[in-house]
């Protein structure tokens, strides 16, 4: 079967510790890997015991709006799931498959779990729907790990996974790089504020570690830039580890094992620089992975743990302050607003920043995901991508001329700019809320 | 199954996006096999300062550098290589320039 992406070969998945599992083993080792997950994951086994098919959730779901496939309404495409659970592990399912929807695992059954479960953002915006708080996220993520331990995964997780072990950061971005760029940074924010606002790199003795994406380090320069900038405002000791260089934990995406190597080493890197805060930078999917799962996977670590808008929110009335003659508007990333408690500080620093802040409708826990979540930002899905960015693009569309579009997220701020363009929106500005702080801020 | 491309009368390994699988493997004529898949109409000097400036900076730091960089250490604005290279500096040029393609969430 044709899936729309592409996968790992044998060597790449090799490489990243899943050799793939050869055809005639595939049943055999996925039902044991279901196996595995009903034993320490009860609550994925609630969520496919307990669906209705209420159809509650089609409409909340923006790739079934964008793409009108029927796989990617959230209960269909969970059924994926739920009818080889029920065909072989339940007493039902294995005496009356036909009559309860459990279905036989065949020769297009892997095909269907890639194709549908990346078109997934696990945005959860189906669980704010879902009378019984079924949580397609959470199967998605289960079913792409199942996969991933048969050897299938797309390439680009591959790429990101090989990058992650070289260096640390998903672009693949050497120390001496790292470097560089900071003193590039240093040197334009000379230019433009006369002042020496540093970017230190692995400085010991730091109190605060930040923790940027590293994309912030190739094209959201001006969120870097408003980072230092505040930091620079506070007088505060800070520093970027080289050995992270990267918010994104994609264990999360496809394997948890991975996920724990990632914490581990966010650990000793706040150990080795004497940190005892550790700031993460503007990455959704980094914010739920580093909420959830930095204690929550890897055991207690020996630092507190805030987001950057957290944390400028909570500094914000030590900031001299000019605002922007600016329309703006809020994307909420999803990891925020449905898996991280951030939705009223984006708001607030905002509204500190610009003269004119508007809402989008709906919005906070409620609003649509922009598309590319989940690390589907493949350049071969950019079709379904747009589908799936259709939702969101309506969203601003509605809201008239805006002079910004804050998203303090790296993968809305990778996607949004092709969507906005594929619905005719290409002049419109788009970046992070740091980068408006930054620009706000004025110098004695 | 790999992907080759025929340049100079050699097969030269490509990955899925088009992309040089080893940037060694780069010559002139794979800038000029490139130009035409990623629709740069004439290569010109300018063109050949953008990549030149590429590829010596991955030669010495292992990786593209920040877009922001390029265009102020070669001049160009971010629209000029726009206008240069229609799929942008990191599809684009670096590819022209044989860097293995940007990932992650760019």
């Amino acid at each position: 079967m044709k899936v729309p992406l592409h996968l790992a070969k044998e060597k790449e998945a090799q490489a990243v510790g899943f050799p793939p599992v050869a055809e005639v083993e595939r049943q055999m080792r996925l039902l044991a890997e279901i196996d595995d997950y009903r034993k320490s994951a009860r609550s994925l086994m609630v969520m496919l015991e307990t669906c209705t098919k209420c159809g509650a959730c089609a409409e909340a779901c923006h790739s079934y709006l964008g793409t009108q496939d029927f796989y990617n309404i959230p209960a269909a495409r969970a059924d994926l799931f739920r009818k080889i659970y029920k065909r072989y592990f339940t007493f039902t399912g294995k005496t009356l498959s036909r009559f309860i929807g459990a279905e036989d695992f065949d020769a297009e059954t892997i095909g269907r779990w890639v194709t549908y479960f990346y078109q997934c953002n696990e945005c959860r915006r189906c669980a704010v729907y879902c009378p019984f708080g079924i949580d397609t996220a959470e199967i998605t993520i289960a079913a792409r790990h199942i996969l991933t331990r048969l050897g299938v995964m797309p390439r680009f997780m591959t790429g990101i996974a090989a990058n992650m072990t070289k260096t640390g950061n998903n672009m693949g971005i050497p120390k001496p790089a790292i470097i560089d760029s900071a003193e590039f940074m240093e040197d334009e924010m000379k230019e433009e504020t006369g002042l020496d606002i540093k970017i230190p790199v692995d400085k010991p003795g730091s109190d605060i570690l930040y923790i940027p994406s590293s994309a912030d380090f190739f094209s959201n320069i001006d969120t870097m830039f408003g980072v230092a900038k505040m930091f620079h405002a506070l007088g505060v000791n800070w520093t970027i580890p080289s050995t992270v260089l990267e918010a994104a934990n994609f264990g999360l995406l496809f394997n948890l094992d991975v996920m724990k190597e990632q914490n581990e080493r966010l650990r000793a890197a706040a150990a080795d620089l004497g940190a005892k805060l550790v700031v993460q930078g503007e990455c959704g999917h980094g914010w739920r992975a580093a909420k959830m799962y930095t204690e929550g996977a890897g055991g207690p670590v020996p630092f507190a743990l805030v987001h950057v808008l957290e944390y400028a929110h909570a500094h914000l009335a030590k900031f001299k302050l000019s605002k922007l003659p600016w329309r703006v508007s809020l994307h909420d990333p999803c990891n925020y607003a449905r898996a991280g408690d951030i939705i009223e500080q984006p708001r607030a620093i905002l509204r500190a920043c610009v003269t004119e802040f508007v809402e989008m409708t709906p919005s906070r826990e409620r609003n649509f995901c922009c598309g590319g979540g989940s690390g589907l930002l493949m350049d071969e899905m950019m079709e379904i991508r747009m589908q799936l960015g259709k939702k969101k693009a309506e969203q601003v569309q509605e809201l008239g001329q805006l002079d910004y579009l804050a998203a303090p997220c790296s993968i809305c701020k990778a996607q949004l700019p092709h969507v906005m363009k594929h619905y005719g929106m290409e002049d419109l500005k788009m970046g992070g809320v740091m980068d408006v702080l930054g620009k706000a801020l004025v110098w004695d | 199954m790999a992907d080759y491309i025929e340049a100079n009368g050699q097969k030269i390994e490509v990955d899925e996006d088009g992309f040089l699988v080893d940037p060694d493997t780069w010559n002139e004529e794979v800038v000029r096999i490139f130009a035409k898949v990623e629709e740069v109409s004439e290569l010109t000097e300018d063109h050949w300062k953008v990549i030149n400036y590429l590829r010596d900076y991955y030669k010495q730091f292992g990786i593209a550098p920040m877009i922001r960089k390029l265009c102020k250490d070669t001049g160009f604005s971010l629209k000029q290589i726009y206008d240069m290279f229609p799929s942008g500096p990191a599809k684009g040029a670096c590819k022209l320039a044989g860097l293995p393609k940007p990932t992650g969430c760019v």
